[in-house]
């Protein structure tokens, strides 16, 4: 059995994309055809245990899809523009068709810690300074300027905090992600509760918690070097250590809303696309299409072929009739550069393919 | 493991619950007494203190306490132009300036002192007293200080040499020119510190010699003429303890010459320094003393950055200067103001405490001087008188005639040379007497 409920209250499927890796649950108890990332169809139900260890963590927290359908509709069709030749399924409708709901996970992290600290903290403070001008018959002109420089200090101390919801990666590609979807505005989550999600799928986290803590461990430690700041009344705070303890260590998920997409290329492989669930930022491979580019070429080559054999005829004829001969010239030489604009359909969809392939998808 | 708290920290306010902070302890101050009287602790008199010795001596009984604090020199802390302390500065302009009525710990005695001293000896049973003013900011206290090291005999001794140095005094100045007042006083100063950087743009005129067909007389002719290139360029410069005097009382023309302190011997200030001396406080405020040395500071530059054009002519010249990494001190600085009589007149010299290097008024012996002058024209005049004897004497004996002509030449080169000189004595006799 792969449907379970786990800590999520609701029906879920466990399944993995062959292609991509990429890991789910999947709403109800329909498996996915095809993998919302990579288009695969090659999804496999997870067997019970793996499909277990997707369960271990429950949702705590949804970012909702906030996106308006007027900016997504902007965004994707201003994504599908601009590409020569483009492939017959990139078109901005046919992307729109496919969109799904996804959503990809994020740990957080609740601990009771107790430390002992010390760092350097810095205060602001104004300083006036002077800026002066000089020109030949118009003297000195004085100008006085504030600047706020930081006055640094030593603070040790101690420090007994819960800390709630520190927010760590739960996916290895989480930081190319947020590259170049954007960050996501956490401050509008809201609570999980089953039936939230409704059709959506959600991407599982491929760190676990003990693989993930080394990060925790970071973000709890700024946590409490901004509280320690805070604390300080500083404005600032630098080179802050501490020798925490750990206790009540308590690991939820927070969902992150992404569309997704797909279009197939020359090959019929698809394409992936990613969209941001608030904002509306498209990230994905665009590509020319190599085919259309290619039959385009040949039309025009064989426009040019044309042109050129009817000015040899009609050159040979004018040996009968002489004044046909400037006629087939002025044919054979417009063959020429129709011949030459046969190569820029090619041309310039290589070139696009070649700009776009040094560009590395991330994700 | 290491204790907690480590030492020298206290607990600090926290703004957030469950969180402790400790921050180093701050030196707080003592509670400084409005004045401090200087007792012998052995026998109950007067101490002062001693230049010889660097510290507080009893006169009486011959009991001596070493310097208070250590030699901090450039380590002398500096302040910011906190926004803070330049408004703090700007209302303590008129601080201090109303006269204070000082009651003496010893004989229980009042004198009224003037605005502006920080010290007193009651004329009553000759105490020394420091006063402690409350300064507006903590920062616009005197901080540190450069101690005396000349001591009065050997000021005696430079100032005899000194009246006597001068061909252009009366001879009898050096015996009877007798100091009547030489008292010694820590006279306020500003040092300033400063980078500045510069960016500058100007016409810069080059000499270029051609050649050129003028046809009006069809000829090929040779000028040389002014070529005027832009360039550009930039400077840093940093000024270290640049001095502005803090006293509006004292000639400033006088503390200008002697004012080559040597700050790395300031040392933190402390009252016994100041034990059986005067001292002052600054009457030209913060404000006022760093636009002087701003004014020096960019004069300076622009002197660097004209210094830069690849040739003296310079023309629509303009600059940009940024100050960054300003900062001050405040400081007592330590000098002789002497007087003595001459003639019936008083003359008023200073002697820095620290190098020994005196300024002062000299009177100036006209005579002697005027003398001098008509010794150095003389040869000149009466060469001429010669040469035009011998000239008159060409119409009777016709060879004399070029002689007289020869001395004649001569004579005017000697009346101009002596001319020269006689000018440039009576200048440096009119300085003298202008100080």
């Amino acid at each position: 059995m792969s449907e379970r409920t786990g800590g999520w209250g609701e029906t879920r499927m466990g399944m993995v994309c062959d292609r991509c890796d990429w890991r789910y649950l999947a709403p109800g108890e329909t498996a996915l055809q095809a993998c919302p990332h990579c288009g695969s169809t090659g999804m496999v139900k997870l067997d019970d245990d793996a499909s277990d260890s997707l369960y271990g963590a429950s949702p705590e927290l949804v970012v909702p899809f906030s996106v308006g359908g007027t900016t997504l509709a902007q965004q994707v069709a201003a994504f599908a523009a601009g590409i020569p030749f483009p492939p017959p399924d990139l078109t901005a409708a046919a992307l729109q068709q496919r969109l799904q709901r996804l959503y990809l996970p994020m740990w957080l992290v609740d601990a009771d810690v107790t430390a002992e600290w010390d760092a350097e903290v810095g205060f602001d403070y104004d300083v006036v300074s002077h800026q002066e001008r000089y020109a030949d018959g118009a003297g000195w002109q004085t100008a006085e300027v504030r600047e706020t420089r930081a006055r640094w200090e030593p603070r040790v101390g101690r420090l007994q905090r819960h800390f709630d919801n520190v927010a760590v990666p739960a996916l290895d590609s989480q930081v190319a992600l947020q590259r170049v979807l954007g960050t996501f505005r956490l401050a509008g989550a809201l609570a999980y509760h089953p039936g939230t999600l409704a059709d959506a799928i959600v991407r599982a986290p491929d760190r676990i918690p003990e693989t993930a803590w080394p990060e925790a461990a970071v973000a709890l430690q700024q946590r409490a070097a901004q509280e320690c700041r805070t604390a300080a009344g500083a404005d600032h705070i630098r080179e802050y250590r501490w020798a925490p303890v750990y206790a009540n260590l308590a690991w939820t998920l927070m969902l992150l809303p992404v569309l997704a997409t797909a279009y197939l290329d020359d090959d019929g492989i698809p394409q992936r696309v990613l969209i941001h669930g608030q904002t509306g930022q498209v990230y994905g491979a665009k590509r020319g299409s190599m085919e259309r580019a290619k039959r385009i070429s040949l039309t025009i080559g064989a426009v040019a072929i044309a042109v050129f054999a009817a000015g040899l005829i009609l050159a040979l004829a004018s040996l009968m009739f002489p004044p046909l001969l400037v006629l087939g010239l002025i044919l054979a030489l417009a063959a020429l550069p129709i011949g030459a604009g046969a190569a820029v359909p090619v041309t310039r969809v290589w070139a696009y393919n070649r700009k776009q392939a040094a560009v590395p998808l991330e994700v | 493991m290491a204790a907690f708290p480590p030492d020298g920290y206290v607990s600090v306010a926290s703004a957030l619950p469950g969180i402790e902070v400790y921050a180093p302890q701050v030196q707080v101050r003592e509670a400084e007494a409005s004045m401090v009287d200087f007792k012998c602790p052995r026998c109950q008199a007067t101490t002062a203190f001693s230049v010889t010795d660097g510290g507080l001596r009893c006169a009486h009984c011959g009991y001596y306490e070493p310097p208070a604090t250590p030699v901090v020199g450039k380590r002398a802390q500096e302040f910011e132009f906190t926004v803070a302390t330049v408004s703090a500065a700007r209302e303590a302009e008129g601080w201090g300036t109303e006269r204070k009525t000082l009651r003496c710990q010893s004989c229980g005695s009042e004198t009224s002192l003037p605005p502006g001293r920080l010290t007193n000896t009651c004329p009553f049973c000759g105490s020394h007293q420091v006063l402690q003013q409350d300064a507006p900011d903590d920062h616009l206290r005197p901080r540190f200080l450069i101690p005396f090291r000349v001591d009065p005999e050997r000021c005696h001794a430079i100032s005899r040499e000194w009246l006597g140095s001068s061909w252009m005094t009366p001879r009898s100045l050096r015996d009877a020119g007798k100091v009547t007042d030489l008292v010694g006083v820590y006279v306020p100063y500003w040092t300033f510190d400063a980078q500045t950087s510069a960016s500058w743009r100007a016409q810069v005129g080059h000499q270029v010699t051609d050649r050129y067909y003028d046809a009006s007389d069809k000829t090929w002719k040779t000028r040389t003429r002014t070529v005027w290139r832009w360039e550009s360029g930039s400077v840093t410069q940093a000024f270290d303890d640049l001095l502005v005097a803090g006293s509006g009382k004292l000639s400033s023309l006088l503390l200008q010459n002697i004012q080559d302190f040597d700050t790395r011997e300031l040392v933190p200030y402390s009252p016994s320094y100041l034990a059986g001396l005067l001292a002052q406080a600054y009457d030209v405020p913060l404000e006022a003393s760093w636009a002087a040395a701003r004014e020096k500071m960019r004069d300076q530059t622009r002197k660097a950055c004209y210094a830069q054009a690849s040739t003296s002519q310079v023309r629509s010249f303009t600059m940009s200067l940024d100050f960054s990494d300003e900062s001050w001190r405040y400081v007592l600085v330590p000098a002789y103001v002497l007087a003595y009589r001459y003639g019936g007149q008083p003359f008023q010299v200073m002697i820095n405490g620290q190098t020994g290097a005196i300024a002062g008024q000299r009177p100036v012996d006209w005579t002697k001087v005027w003398l001098a002058v008509a010794a150095m024209v003389a040869p000149g005049l009466l060469l001429g008188l010669l040469g035009v004897l011998a000239s008159v004497l060409g119409a009777v004996v016709p060879p004399s005639l070029a002689v007289g002509g020869g001395v004649l030449v001569v004579a005017l080169v000697l009346l101009i040379v002596g001319a020269v000189f006689g000018v440039i004595t009576l200048n440096k006799a009119k300085a003298m007497d202008d100080v």
